[in-house]
């Protein structure tokens, strides 16, 4: 009996009800849609953070369409009707749910003041469409057979490798490996070399995946969980038969979908997994700390580091959850909710502080509050012009604190920011932390 | 749903395509509730509908042009800036139309004047970055940093740092307000050219209209620009820190800084906070209900709940804290000087300083009101009583005494007195009640409660924030008035003699008596046999039935 039931016992009777974070069932949810206040903090910046009348807000969606509908608080509303099937399913409606990044930054905002589950709502509402038959949308369909057919979410037939030249040297076998990624593997190709040279540079050995494929993230990102799963089942347990002591990823997609989305789909915790998922900036940045990387060449520039989503506010690790909820919405077990504070937050900042002449400047939305570039979880594709007016108000941002360069821990963001630039004209400069890195480490090899 | 057909198209010829909506899964998006403030009560089961359409205009004209449309047509409309406010600032008709203000955030500031000029579309964190950089503060009102100043200054406005200028109407200087009819009035110093530096204008102070003590909700016109007065602040910026949900302002403890006060008891923080008003120093004053600590401590509401039920009602009625703001406005020497006095006091008292510290996680710039929701999933302030201090103090046992009778189905609070602190540097009393219940529980006690607490006001003789549109209208009407509700009704007849703006306000708390048979047992005032809506609103009222 909990505290409160010894303390009340004949007061108050309200009967506790089953629940579990289980995205594949949006009835787990709807305490958390009944209870969302509308006080926006879903949308605006942590007020303690809010920089004044520019750069005020966080959500790519709403900022991009303004009707509340757009707005994670809104969709908890429509939510509500969706669970008890009381609203049809329309080409509008798929594109308020789908017309969405899951950047995370409602789930951050909404956690700062109550336990709501936000961001696992906006995913339940996906896989709802997809098990009404409505989600997802005829691209992500596309991009689904393209990844099931191919390997990759490109639907590219060329060899998967193919960005490797003489100088990148995997080891057979070592305790890292190294998940490239479809983005570098085919996209941003700069990336992956950069990883491999600054990981050389730094004498960390590390190792490849045998017949790499796709993640999944778009997959999973659109509600195709049972697609999803087998993904998962099939990577992770590549990892484990590699004695591969960590996964390491140069893609803030890649990271979260094996830190956070891989247990989820397979009812694990992320520690149980069988070896750790980091992000190449941790790997990078314990290199700096223990002296072995040497970032030794001068880089002249002011830069800003755009926070990713996937490396930030949305990379808590997971833990599944089955409990009771009872009186005033308590629960039991005890629920340690993902609130964002896991974030890569210091570990880019620290690498790029000692890169030498580097000059790097805050955007006003920043770490948990940084406005997502909207480029990934399939959003891009489905929706490029919200795409293009997110990176737009983001490297507006970046020169309005005077960068020359944004940068950040993920080919997505890069994709979508040098797109757009380049539609646009744009003089700003796009990189990903490890090219920098690459420029500013010590050339040879240990 | 959605609304007349002709007036919808009318509408998008103004606004375009782009920025009015009739999707249902669109005005699905702008529901009330059914969680927020006073959310889960009857009040919105009954009294709210999902809008007919949304709409949302960028300028004055466009208002003026959509106000004369609706008007045109006989289309209601309810207007909507951050839609915080619960069931009362939502549709209360079938194909009404919101007239959603966000896009409206047009904001100026003028330093040297000390105020700034804002749309509805702006909201309090917002501002008080742009004073802060100015060297001035806003008075962020308890709704939280999150609510559209304009909404928030028409129809509520306190906080603890109210300390100053307590009275938040005497903090809007200026106004300008689409009228039901779709005249545009300006009111304040705007009514005479562009320089809202004083509050009273020419003629009558029509400000009182839209506001009153508290406002009318939005069934007198729709307000698209206010001028605001900023108060100085001292020169370093409050620094951010922490990841969330961590978050605070970092003060400079030279110039600004929260300190907490043992305090012997309830007396001597009745005295402490007459005292330091008397002495003329501070920023703020405030006596918080002692849960709230307990919420700012917890992780999550389980947390809460282990903190909490481990008070009694001894423990709560012993636990007697004073919480003052020093700020340093023109100097550290002041700071200094203000910091003594205010020890003095304390000793002279018996108090005895607490650890404090140097930051500020909830008024500045968060006023995280959202935390309210924290414990139980429902909350609401069912009373705000502004008055002599005296008078305010003694409120806090007899809504304690009240709420034990509705107790469950509100949260149990061991018998907490509630949240007390000092406006306009000690001349007035500021007393609020909060009350949390979990809306999946049978809430007609709640609805009750907050009808009983009015009539308790009535029989104590005390002022409370919540008249008219707040309340039934024909129970506050004739005690505070007499004849209040007379006035207000009569201003609704000359101002919007066919009730579109925000039907059936301000009698939507006396309609709601009417419908909602579980409040038939707590009615014992007087109503005319049939309310005095005009014909059409009626009929319409009629067909929704």
């Amino acid at each position: 009996m909990s505290v409160i039931d010894k303390k009340h016992p004949e007061r108050y009777d309200t009967p506790k009800e089953p629940f579990a974070l289980d995205i594949e069932n949006l009835s787990n949810f709807v305490y958390d849609m009944q209870h969302c206040i509308k006080c926006k903090g879903c949308y605006w910046v942590d007020h303690t953070y809010m920089p004044g009348m520019k750069h005020s807000v966080r959500c790519p969606s709403n900022l991009w369409k303004e009707f509340d509908s757009y707005g994670a608080f809104g969709k908890m509303r429509i939510g509500l009707k969706l669970e008890k099937n009381e609203i049809e399913w329309t080409d509008h409606l798929l594109e308020l749910i789908y017309a969405d990044p899951l950047c995370g930054a409602c789930d951050v905002g909404c956690k700062r003041n109550l336990d709501l589950e936000v961001g696992l709502t906006l995913e339940a509402l996906r896989v709802k469409a997809v098990q009404d038959g409505a989600g997802p949308l005829p691209v992500h369909k596309d991009i689904t057979s393209d990844i099931l057919e191919t390997g990759n979410c490109y639907g590219a037939k060329k060899d998967r490798r193919a960005w490797m030249d003489a100088s990148v040297k995997p080891a057979e076998k070592a305790d890292i490996m190294y998940f490239v990624g479809c983005s570098s593997s085919y996209e941003n190709t700069g990336i992956a070399s950069a990883v491999t040279k600054v990981m050389q540079s730094a004498g960390i050995p590390y190792m490849l995946m045998e017949d790499e494929t796709c993640c999944g993230n778009i997959i999973f990102s659109v509600g195709l969980v049972d697609e999803a799963r087998k993904i998962a089942e099939k990577n992770v347990e590549k990892v484990r038969k590699s004695g591969a002591k960590v996964l390491m990823t140069g893609c803030a997609e890649c990271y979260r979908m094996w830190k956070v989305d891989y247990p989820k789909l397979l009812n694990i915790r992320t520690e149980d997994l069988g070896f750790e998922v980091k992000h190449f900036i941790e790997v990078a940045e314990e290199a700096l700390t223990e002296g072995k990387l040497k970032l030794v060449n001068p880089v002249n520039q002011r830069i800003t580091y755009h926070d990713a989503c996937n490396v930030s506010r949305n990379c808590d690790p997971w833990e599944p959850y089955e409990g009771e909820r009872g009186w005033m919405g308590t629960v039991e077990p005890r629920l340690a909710r993902r609130r964002g504070r896991h974030g890569l937050y210091e570990q880019a900042r620290t690498l790029l502080r000692a890169i030498p002449g580097i000059d790097l400047a805050e955007m006003p939305r920043m770490k948990e509050n940084s406005l997502c570039c909207a480029g990934g979880r399939g959003t891009k594709q489905a929706f490029p012009e919200l795409a293009e007016f997110a990176a737009r108000d983001r490297l507006e941002e970046a020169r309005y604190v005077g960068a020359e360069t944004v940068v950040s821990a993920c080919p997505w963001c890069r994709s979508n920011f040098s797109e757009t630039a380049e539609k646009d004209g744009e003089k700003t400069g796009v990189l990903d932390i490890a090219e920098l890195l690459a420029m500013a480490a010590e050339t040879g090899e240990k | 749903m959605s609304i007349n057909k002709h007036a919808y198209q009318a509408i998008e010829a103004v606004v375009g395509r782009n920025y009015i909506t009739d999707d249902p899964a669109d005005c699905e998006g702008y529901r009330s509730g059914p969680g927020g403030y006073e959310s889960g009560t009857g009040y919105e089961r009954v009294m709210t509908k999902i809008a007919g359409a949304v709409v949302m205009p960028r300028t004055t004209e466009d208002v003026q042009k959509i106000v004369k449309i609706c008007g045109r047509f006989g289309v209601p409309f309810v207007p909507y800036s951050t839609g915080f406010y619960g069931p009362r600032s939502h549709p209360h008709m079938e194909h009404e139309l919101i007239i959603d203000m966000k896009r409206m955030r047009d904001f100026e500031i003028d330093e040297k004047h000390f105020f700034i000029t804002v749309q509805p579309g702006v909201i309090y964190s917002q501002i008080q970055q742009e004073c802060f950089e100015k060297g001035a503060y806003v008075v962020i009102g308890g709704g939280g940093a999150q609510t559209s100043a304009v909404a928030n200054l028409l129809n509520d406005g306190w906080s603890p740092l109210s300390f100053r200028v307590g009275l938040p109407q005497r903090r809007i200087l200026g106004m300008e307000v689409v009228m039901p009819d779709g005249e545009i009035v300006k009111m304040g110093s705007l009514a005479d050219g562009d320089d809202p530096f004083w509050g009273e204008g020419i003629g009558p102070d029509l400000r009182g209209i839209m506001r009153g003590y508290t406002g009318l909700l939005g069934c007198l016109g729709i307000c698209t620009r206010m001028a605001i007065k900023t108060l100085p602040f001292q020169p370093e910026i409050p620094k951010p820190s922490g990841i969330s949900p961590e978050t605070a302002l970092q003060l400079d403890p030279k110039r600004v800084r929260w300190i907490n006060f043992t305090m012997p008891s309830l007396e001597s923080i009745e005295q402490a906070h007459i005292m330091i008003g008397n002495a003329e120093i501070g920023g703020a004053v405030t006596k918080v209900p002692v849960f709230w600590r307990a919420i700012a401590k917890a992780e999550c509401k389980e947390d809460f709940w282990d903190l909490w039920l481990k008070e009694t009602e001894e423990s709560v009625s012993n636990f007697f804290l004073v919480r003052v703001l020093l700020i340093g406005y023109t100097s550290e020497e002041q700071m200094d000087y203000d910091y003594h006095v205010l020890c003095d006091i304390i000793e002279e008292l018996g108090g005895k300083e607490r650890r404090t510290k140097p930051s500020d996680e909830s008024w500045f710039k968060n006023a995280d009101s959202a935390g309210m929701w924290l414990m139980t999933g429902s909350y609401v302030s069912v009373d705000y009583v502004m008055d002599t201090f005296t008078q305010a103090f003694k409120q806090g046992p007899n809504y304690r005494d009240l709420k034990a009778k509705y107790t469950p189905p509100l949260m149990p609070d061991c018998k907490d007195l509630g949240w007390f602190q000092s406006c306009e540097m000690g001349h007035l009393g500021y007393y609020e009640y909060l009350i949390y219940w979990d809306q999946r529980e049978d809430t007609n006690g709640m609805d009750q409660f907050y009808v009983e607490s009015a009539k308790m006001n009535i029989e104590n003789g005390c002022y409370p924030a919540l008249l008219g549109a707040h309340q039934p209208l024909y129970l506050t009407g004739p005690a505070y008035g007499p004849g209040y509700h007379e006035w207000i009704l009569g201003l609704k007849e000359v101002f919007d003699p066919q009730w579109i703006c925000h039907p059936p306000l301000p009698l939507a708390h006396d309609e709601f008596v009417e419908r909602a048979e579980w409040m038939h047992e707590v009615k014992n005032w007087e109503t005319p046999e049939e309310f005095p809506y005009p014909e059409k609103l009626k009929e319409n009222m009629r067909l929704e039935k």
